[in-house]
């Protein structure tokens, strides 16, 4: 019976989904209407690995959605996925997200992207400044310390009012020293939250060129 | 190690008679005893097969206790409404894995065991893991996830006591041209309901790899879970373009009154086939190759497509049929 319903192949030319459920076309249709709210200017994308996996670390101004649009900006800069963590996991929401590149912030979830040879974007804990960088989960960074993952800092800077927006990747974060236990990742995100406020420090405030925005920007 | 012998539970069902061809093949294989309750779907050489009710527990230790095997490959699973009703598929399960495994830890020559088991097992509650490897934690959520869970804990507290090795296959929804699935029941109506809400990703495997899995896995043995999953993955939305059937949007509370249609039309939805529309169920499946060195050959999207390439029936002339 289902030969007799045919509906034309032509109508739609579904492209599939990827192993995490990220759906390429559906960033390609969304990516004119992601610009309307951002416009995402990126930096240091040379110290990001070709191939393979790597954990990135960005500042998180509540609200502000920025490891959403750094992952969208950077996966376009780099021609690959680049997948973000801290999707819910409620519908519609959540499996909208998952779309779009969303994982569980979950350590679990994450360390099995970044085995994966993925690169993934985690949010620092949200600050109401956006010039000031947040505390980096060490649950997370532990991921990368499993996994033998390089992590990079990033610095996100964006508007609630205008545009314009900023993500500039730092250059790997290392360890000051080999540890064997659960220091490292300690260690490790303190380095990064270092790191990423240098980054935040580098870029200066937001110009809209309206200084009253500007200073509403500032939170 | 030529000279095997192997015992396969579940010979009759598709899976099963795949698995016995190929271990037909296999030069480590000395003989093949098979057990169901339905006689195999394929012409078997090699292979010595019982018809026997899993219920009947005396004759299946006689006949285990007699062919004395070193490798039991377990796949008297039934999935919900595949080819039982949930409940009875239950049973049938339940009762297998508790008289085969138990026949066969019996057995003095037993090295190994290789059950069959399904994604299902990791299960899709609220902050599931997206894409669960094999150490994920498993919350069964469905019925056949609790199925397959404890026919895991069955053989995993049985090979511990008698000291062999214990493998899980944990398969994701199997398709093949003559395999029984209501996933793939489901897909193939002319009208296919999927959730508005949620259409989230899945995954599948294909009858040849999920056999060849099996094969692999009797051979080296391996302790431990491992995931049998085709690369890629597709939403429900996905595959019904795919196969260019009409689309149903439902939203909610309209789902139920869908279930009943479909399952008057001869496609019921069980429990996990619903939590799969919902909620998604994808796997990673690269301990497999890993492990045994074998890697799925069809990805979730060929297997989508040749579902729908499939002949519902197969018109052999006479003269051929004779």
């Amino acid at each position: 019976m289902g030969a007799v319903i045919r509906l034309p192949r032509t109508w739609f030319e579904p492209d599939p989904v990827d192993e995490w459920g990220r759906d390429a076309r559906l960033i390609e249709l969304l990516t004119p209407a992601a610009r309307l709210r951002w416009d995402v200017s990126v930096g240091g994308v040379n110290h990001l690995p070709k191939r393979g996996g790597a954990l990135l670390v960005t500042n998180s101004r509540r609200f502000s959605l920025s490891a959403i649009y750094a992952a969208w900006a950077l996966s376009d800069a780099l021609g690959r996925p680049v997948r973000f963590g801290g999707r819910p996991d409620i519908a519609p929401i959540g499996p909208l997200m998952q779309r779009l590149g969303g994982l569980l912030n979950k350590p679990e979830e994450i360390r099995s992207a970044l085995r994966d040879g993925e690169l993934v974007v985690v949010s620092t804990r949200g600050t109401r400044n956006p010039r000031h960088a947040g505390p980096v989960d060490p649950g997370l960074i532990a991921t990368a310390v499993v996994t033998g993952t390089p992590v990079f800092p990033v610095a996100s800077m964006s508007s609630p009012m205008g545009r314009a927006a900023r993500v500039e990747v730092g250059p790997q974060i290392r360890p000051q020293r080999k540890r064997r236990g659960s220091l490292a990742e300690l260690e490790l995100a303190e380095i990064a939250q270092r790191h990423i406020q240098r980054l935040l420090d580098g870029l200066g405030g937001m110009h809209t060129g309206v200084t009253p925005v500007d200073w509403l920007a500032e939170g | 190690m030529r000279g095997q012998r192997v015992l396969v539970s579940g010979m009759g069902g598709e899976l099963g008679s795949l698995v016995a061809s190929l271990l037909e093949a296999e030069p480590w294989v000395g003989s093949i005893l098979g057990i169901d309750i339905d006689p195999p779907r394929r012409r078997l050489h090699r292979s010595e097969f019982h018809l026997i009710d899993p219920r009947d527990r005396p004759r299946i230790v006689d006949l285990v206790a007699r062919f004395d095997p070193h490798v039991l490959v377990h796949l008297a699973v039934w999935e919900p409404d595949a080819r039982a009703g949930t409940n009875l598929a239950k049973r049938l399960t339940c009762d297998s894995a508790t008289s085969i495994i138990s026949a066969a830890a019996e057995c003095p020559s037993l090295q190994a065991i290789v059950v069959r088991s399904g994604i299902e097992i990791y299960g899709r509650g609220r902050g599931a893991l997206t894409r669960p490897d094999e150490d994920a934690p498993t919350h069964p959520t469905s019925e056949y996830g609790r199925m397959v869970a404890a026919i895991e804990t069955t053989a995993h507290s049985v090979g511990s006591r008698v000291g062999v090795a214990v493998s899980a296959l944990r398969l994701a929804p199997v398709l093949g041209p003559h395999v029984p699935s209501p996933l793939g029941r489901a897909l193939r109506q002319p009208v296919v309901p999927f959730s508005m809400m949620a259409d989230s990703a899945f995954a599948v495997t294909i009858d040849s790899d999920a056999a060849r899995a099996f094969v692999a896995a009797a051979e080296q043995r391996p302790q431990g879970p491992l995931n049998v999953v085709a690369p890629g993955a597709i939403t429900t939305l996905q595959a019904i373009w795919r196969g260019r059937r009409l689309p149903l949007p439902l939203f909610g509370p309209e789902w139920r009154f869908a279930r009943h249609v479909s399952h008057v039309l001869g496609a019921p939805l069980p429990e996990h086939v619903m939590e799969l529309i919902h909620r998604g169920r994808l796997a990673d499946g690269s301990r497999l190759t890993s492990t045994l060195g074998i890697k799925p050959q069809v990805t979730t999207q060929q297997a989508i497509d040749r579902l729908f390439a499939w002949e519902a029936i197969v018109r052999i002339p006479s003269s051929q049929a004779a």
